[in-house]
């Protein structure tokens, strides 16, 4: 029951913000239901630590460990981004007529990304996830200028292109079920019991046009190029949707496939994983030497972090898999923070350019300090949650023998590190450059910022009881031995 | 024996006699569509008529191959005509006489001496069609010889009769990829061999963008009725390779007695008939392409009989 | 008597396939916006052909709900929508400068073409079904020849028609190796195809209003510009 709350309250948020009356209190609406939903969700984990699986509907709608964790990040990072957004939009000048229906959109947007992980049919989740893409596609064009456009075409073709491939995957993998004898419904639960009794040819086949399907949705390189645009143009607390949760959404659903995949004995794709998860590390880590715009810098942070989860998925063992899921967390968490305080950095000086920031800590304490915290913070420095569970990943291949692997990964990991903490050096400490005014921060987006970073915060240092039985749950929902 | 040499020469008499025919035709549909009333369909006879009673008149400056070509042109689609099925599905006495590609190298022989004899007369209009038929020419000819492949490798064999009767036996085999793909490659080979539109205006009269007309620009009299005629009759005959092996093998006199024979020929007069209807369609529907899109086309006609070769590969193989 | 209907009916099935092939062709190979158009609404019609067919030789209901909604989604509404929606001086482009020529072009949708059946010759040895070993392979390559021409097109429309192609290849594989799936699925699955013509289609008309124009190229300020 409070599963179906939490998913379904966004789409009636959309549609109240819909109702001319209630347009002008689109944001009140807004938060009012994430949190009544980010609620709901809690309490569906509560129910899943509690008996392994929360259920709706039969067949339809029911969650396990992963995707309540899925569900549960959703709620958490609309639900702040959608705090964040009420003084931040007023002040870039909207008007409040067109205040609604971004509201609206955005609603939307979080219904389609709370429903991915509800879902237990395959072929539905394939839709919530072309739902996903498109709302966010419409979302990054919001502020209509050439900039916002080009990245939204980018998008939306980069990703849409590969709806179609993932379509035939899914079909390929209902078939392979149904030739094999599976007379039941097919969910995510009844593909993983019957995986070894699948034909593996159909399964790779499959596996292999949803991850180039999906893979373009998440970030991973080669087809990453939309991601830097769209994550930077878009309006800041859509950034922050896009980069905290929307990359990791396509994610959750390859390594769900990936664990049918390594539940059957015949089809060995690990060590592909690692390999491309790398390659997007790699890439991600040299873009950054040279990115010129901190939101852009934030954005191929992103592409570096889902390619460790997928390398930490690659590998495939137990730890391995805690590692993944547990960064799955941090990442979102720790990313969202990031683009509310670059946020703040954009609405008090005006500009996106790393190199007209200079002395941040002097002009605005506030900000200057917020931007070093989670700058520290997403590249993975201690006593922050993305150390841990970076560690944890390392030290789980080390101890499943990919040595190599886990060598070029520290390495790309700490070249990251050292790109990212240049720029931000530059932005933070010096002389500041002009002497324009500095405009105040809302404080409705100052208590996002405060809320997000508790989380941030603790995490790194100490890791509640349910939190980590639920990483636990995730996890052996991946599969790995 | 004797019988089929007697069928054999009326084939041959068939597709003299009703060459003009079929042209008139084509040209009467084409100004119906167009809303004109057009010229009689008879009227190909009396242009022929007309010219055989006119002087000759032939430049000093030629050679014997201006001479020549006129009765070669004439000749060659009588040759290619006795090789395939016309009115019958049985080969006839001189089926054996040569295959397809020996019918292929005919209908070149024919236009190799025509663009010769464009040349041969030193008016500069000539040498421009020449080059540009031959142009058409070998952009075509990967396409004739993969189609050729394609449905020899089917059935077994390269003589027309024998293909004809193997190549759509079953239905399996009328509708499978491979012969859609093939009847679309052949059909935009006839319009580029025939000099029909989107490749060339048959009834345009200006001399800087002929292609195939050019090559009868510089006759009168007797060699321009020749070199029309025979211009006809090989369109004919393409046209009844296109229909009788390739599209629709029905109607076909299936044995030796003479009514059949006789009978065959308005059948066969009737799909023609069907195929003048699509092919106005087309014309009438249609630009005329600029020069360098004609590359662009019969590179098209290229890949999907590349394609249907592919695909009569890969059923063969898998049946 | 039976198996004279079936042999008719895969028949007419692999027929549809082939013209299903020379849409995807003729898709990469012309010019005219307009043209890529109207390729696209001949391969929905043929592949609802086949979803009729199919629907018919197995007596599912369900594939014979698919045909109606293709019609009326793909050869009705989305053209209808997109006319509506977009400038009409759209439709008058050409492209007269394309990235690779077209015999160029055509030559790399053949290899593709043959790709696919390479790709998924090992995956047909599971069932002997005819109407999965042709519909698999040519809806594949329908995918990979839209995709292709996704990316040499430079025009919005002719992208988005690529896109829509691409899912025309996804269901005509999906007819043959998944007919009995729910309902539910498809219609969900209909629905996101005609959102992602409503998405795509505001978003052209956006950007021909700001930007004046969808040829991609010149959509490219986003980079690392270097510093004066």
């Amino acid at each position: 029951m409070t599963l179906i709350v939490a998913v379904s309250l966004p789409l009636v948020a959309a549609l109240l913000c819909w109702v001319r009356p209630l347009r002008s209190i689109a944001w009140g609406t807004t938060v009012f239901c994430l949190s009544i939903s980010f609620a709901a969700s809690v309490m569906t984990a509560g129910q899943v630590l509690r008996g392994g699986r929360a259920v709706a509907i039969p067949g339809w709608i029911e969650v396990d460990g992963l995707g309540s964790l899925a569900l549960l990040l959703v709620t958490f990072v609309c639900t702040l981004a959608a705090i964040f957004a009420g003084g931040y939009m007023r002040h870039g000048g909207q008007s409040s007529e067109r205040l609604w229906w971004f509201y609206s959109n955005s609603n939307l947007l979080v219904f389609a990304l709370a429903v991915v992980p509800a879902l237990a049919s395959p072929n539905l989740v394939w839709v919530g996830v072309e739902l996903v893409t498109l709302f966010a596609t419409l979302l990054v064009a919001f502020e209509s200028n050439a900039g916002a456009l080009e990245a939204a075409w980018k998008m939306a073709i980069l990703t849409i292109m590969g709806a179609p491939i993932s379509l035939l995957g899914f079909l390929v993998l209902y078939w392979a079920f149904h030739s094999s004898g599976g007379g039941t419904a097919e969910t995510w639960a009844s593909l993983s019991a019957m995986a070894s009794t699948m034909p593996p040819n159909l399964l790779k086949f499959a596996f292999l046009l949803v991850f180039v399907g999906f893979g373009a949705k998440s970030g991973l390189a080669p087809m990453h190029t939309w991601l830097p645009d769209a994550h930077s143009q878009a309006p800041t607390p859509v950034c922050a949707v896009l980069s905290g949760i929307k990359t990791t959404i396509p994610l959750y659903v390859i390594l769900r496939f990936l664990s049918i995949i390594l539940a059957s004995p015949e089809a060995r794709i690990g060590n592909w994983m690692v390999v491309i998860g790398l390659f997007s590390v790699g890439i991600a880590a040299f873009l950054l030497i040279q990115v010129r715009d901190y939101k852009r810098m934030f954005a191929f942070s992103t592409v570096e972090h889902m390619g460790i989860i997928l390398v930490a998925a690659g590998f495939a063992t137990h730890e391995a898999d805690y590692g993944a899921v547990s960064q799955m967390l941090n990442h979102s968490i720790t990313k969202s923070l990031c683009f509310y305080v670059a946020g703040m950095v954009l609405l008090t000086l005006g500009t996106r350019q790393i190199s007209e920031v200079r002395g941040l800590v002097r002009t605005a304490p506030f900000v200057g300090g917020a931007l070093l915290l989670c700058s520290l913070a997403i590249a993975g420095a201690p006593p922050f949650p993305i150390f841990l569970s970076e560690f944890s990943i390392l030290s789980a291949g080390l101890r499943s023998g990919h040595n190599v692997a886990v060598a070029i990964l520290a390495t790309l990991i700490v070249i990251a590190f050292v790109a990212i903490m240049r720029h931000v050096n530059g932005m933070l400490f010096g002389k500041p450059e002009s002497t324009a005014p500095v405009e105040r921060v809302p404080p409705s987006s100052r208590t996002a910022v405060l809320l997000a970073a508790v989380p941030v915060a603790v995490l790194g240092v100490y890791i509640p009881g349910p939190v980590h039985s639920l990483l636990q749950l995730a996890a052996e929902q991946l599969g790995g031995h | 024996m004797t019988r089929t040499i007697l069928y054999n020469l009326i084939q041959l008499l068939f597709v003299l006699g009703f060459a003009p025919l079929y042209a008139g035709v084509l040209s009467r549909f084409k100004e119906i569509i167009q809303s004109k009333r057009g010229p009689s369909i008879f009227q190909p006879y009396r242009d022929l008529w007309k010219l055989f009673h006119k002087d000759e008149v032939v430049s000093s400056e030629t050679t014997w191959i201006f001479r020549v070509t006129p009765y070669l042109v004439f000749v060659v689609p009588l040759f290619v005509a006795s090789l395939i099925p016309v009115l019958t599905d049985y080969p006839l006495a001189f089926a054996f006489m040569g295959d397809m590609l020996a019918g292929g190298f005919f209908l070149g022989l024919g236009g190799f001496f025509a663009a010769l004899a464009a040349v041969d007369t030193g008016n500069p209009y000539g040498p421009m069609g020449a080059s540009r038929t031959r142009m058409v020419g070998f952009l075509a000819e990967p396409v004739f010889i993969i189609v050729f492949f394609t449905v020899s490798f089917v059935a077994q064999s390269t003589i027309p009769y024998i293909v004809q009767q193997k190549w759509v036996a079953s239905p399996a085999a009328f509708f499978s990829p491979a012969h859609i793909l093939l009847l679309i490659a052949f059909l935009m080979l006839i319009l580029a061999e025939g000099g029909r539109i989107p490749v060339d205006n048959p009834s345009g009269h200006f001399e800087l963008a002929m292609i195939d007309e050019s090559k009868g620009l510089e006759y009168s009299g007797r060699g321009a009725a020749l070199m029309n005629w025979g211009g006809q009759m090989k369109f004919l005959v393409l046209t009844c390779i296109f229909l009788n092996v390739l599209l629709a093998p029905w109607g076909l006199a299936g044995d030796v007695e003479p009514g059949h024979v006789l009978l065959a020929i308005p059948l066969i007069l009737f799909k023609i008939l069907l195929f003048t209807i699509v092919l106005v369609t087309i014309e009438s529907s249609l630009a005329k392409l600029r020069l360098f899109r004609i590359s662009e086309f019969l590179g098209a006609a290229f890949i999907i009989s590349v394609a249907a070769m592919i695909a009569s590969i890969f059923s063969a193989s898998a049946a | 008597m039976a198996s004279a209907q079936t042999q008719l009916i895969e028949g007419l099935n692999a027929l549809s396939a082939g013209l299903i092939l020379l849409t995807a062709f003729g898709m990469v190979a012309t010019r005219q916006v307009q043209g890529v158009m109207r390729f696209f609404v001949v391969q929905s019609l043929f592949l609802s052909a086949s979803a009729f067919l199919i629907g018919f030789s197995r007596n599912s209901i369900h594939l014979l709900a698919l045909g109606i909604i293709t019609i009326a989604a793909k050869v009705i509404a989305i053209p209808w929508v997109l006319k509506r929606t977009l400038p009409g001086d759209l439709y008058e482009r050409r492209e007269i400068n394309q990235v690779i020529n077209i015999p160029s072009s055509l030559l790399i949708a053949l290899l593709l073409a043959i790709a696919a059946e390479f790709l998924v010759s090992p995956l047909l040895a599971i069932t002997p079904d005819p109407v999965i070993h042709v519909n698999l392979p040519i809806g594949l390559a329908g995918i990979l020849i839209g995709a292709y021409s996704l990316i040499a097109r430079r025009e919005a429309l002719p992208q988005m028609v690529g896109i829509l192609a691409m899912e025309n290849g996804a269901f005509f594989a999906g007819i043959a190796i998944a007919p009995d799936l729910p309902l539910i699925a498809e219609l969900a699955i209909a629905i996101d195809v005609i959102l992602i013509v409503v998405v795509i289609g505001v978003l052209t008309r956006n950007i021909t209003q700001t930007i004046g124009t969808t040829e991609a190229a010149s959509m490219s300020e986003l980079r690392e510009e270097p510093q004066p």
